[in-house]
């Protein structure tokens, strides 16, 4: 943390350190970025932090988009595009020299080693963040039950995750949660 | 959107099939996979790549994305990298992050800012904070999706369940948490594979 400095540089230096322990993807660091937006900054506000989530869900495009939407909240739009590319610019870089290594190198020992080491800490981060999201949430009966029903939803079965935030926004609309 | 045919003949002997993308090409379909991409770019850049380009095989394609989700960052904009990049290095990677990512962004934005218009009506007050609780469902649910595909031996579990106490329980920086674990785990499954 740089005492005075911008809100843009502090994005900058935030994401691109998450960038490259992001495995799992920006869903396994949604604790981090709530930590840090939400009880160290308090740029919004827990509640503020999970809408913004669902609203990222629910548009198309890939799910690391929230970052994005999380520098808008903070900075406008350099907000945006700064949180994005630290986001994800760190973590490209890493992908092209890997993948460039990987072409020429003898990787038949160590990618099923990076797989099975790193998949568990992955689902640990994916599972924070859920807990993470639910806490935000409203956290009436009708909210968990929709919170319970997306879970069992997604994991069991094959519907587009986006018809379940759907639904829910309507059950929501017509006042039963 | 249908590709050309000319795009889609079988490549000279030798030739991988990316060598012979253009640049155009390249950034409409990570453009499309990232527009078409409601609740999630990985079937829509499945398709685009292996059916409708045959930029790769199913086998390729698997194979890619198993690196993608093992390396850092979002898996869809690794695979943008690593496709941009074979066909066309860095610019490449450059063009095919940014059909992913930036033009799905500014739709998303203005989602955002019409949402904020709406905000403090009660109907749009609930809809959203009934669709969040539904979203934190859904990031459990990947959760026990990924777990039951993985089934990790003990070691793994208990692997996994320090990374979600330390970041979601204890709210350690995930930064420290991850580099920790990821040393541990990396020494132990590279022991038990030799």
């Amino acid at each position: 943390m740089i005492a005075g400095a911008p809100v843009v540089v502090e994005l900058a230096l935030r994401f691109a350190a998450l960038s490259l322990v992001a495995i799992g993807g920006i869903s396994a660091i949604l604790p981090e970025i709530h930590r840090v937006v939400v009880d160290v900054q308090g740029w919004m506000t827990s509640a503020e932090f999970a809408d913004l989530f669902a609203l990222a869900q629910l548009a198309p495009g890939p799910n690391a988009m929230f970052v994005s939407l999380v520098g808008w909240k903070v900075a406008g739009l350099p907000g945006a595009l700064v949180a994005t590319a630290a986001a994800c610019g760190p973590s490209s870089v890493l992908c092209y020299g890997f993948a460039r290594w990987a072409e020429r190198a003898q990787t038949t020992r160590i990618l099923p080693v990076l797989r099975r080491a790193l998949a568990p800490i992955a689902i640990g981060f994916i599972l924070a963040s859920g807990y993470t999201l639910a806490q935000g949430a409203d956290r009436s009966p009708g909210s968990l039950a929709l919170t319970a029903v997306g879970a069992v939803t997604l994991a069991f079965t094959r519907v587009n995750p986006v018809w379940i935030l759907v639904a829910a926004a309507i059950v929501g609309a017509a006042g039963l949660t | 959107m249908t590709p050309p045919l000319d795009d889609v003949a079988p490549p000279p002997a030798g030739r991988h099939p990316l060598d012979g993308v253009t640049r155009g090409a390249l950034f409409a379909s990570f453009l499309k996979m990232g527009l078409l991409g409601f609740g999630g770019v990985l079937p829509w850049a499945r398709r685009v790549v292996v059916d409708e380009r045959r930029w790769f095989s199913d086998r390729e394609f698997a194979e890619t994305m198993g690196l993608c989700q093992v390396l850092p960052g979002p898996n869809v904009v690794n695979l943008a990298v690593i496709v941009g990049s074979r066909s066309h290095g860095p610019l490449g990677a450059l063009l095919a992050v940014t059909g992913i990512l930036f033009v799905p962004i500014a739709v998303m934005l203005a989602m955002a800012i019409f949402y904020a218009e709406v905000a403090n009506h009660p109907l749009a007050r609930h809809a959203i904070a009934a669709a969040s609780a539904a979203a934190a469902g859904l990031i459990v649910g990947t959760a026990v999706r990924l777990f039951i595909k993985a089934r990790p031996p003990l070691r793994g579990v208990l692997t996994g369940g320090a990374a979600f106490i330390g970041v979601g329980v204890l709210h350690w920086p995930l930064v420290w948490v991850a580099l920790a674990l990821m040393a541990a785990s990396i020494a132990a499954e590279w022991r038990a594979s030799a």
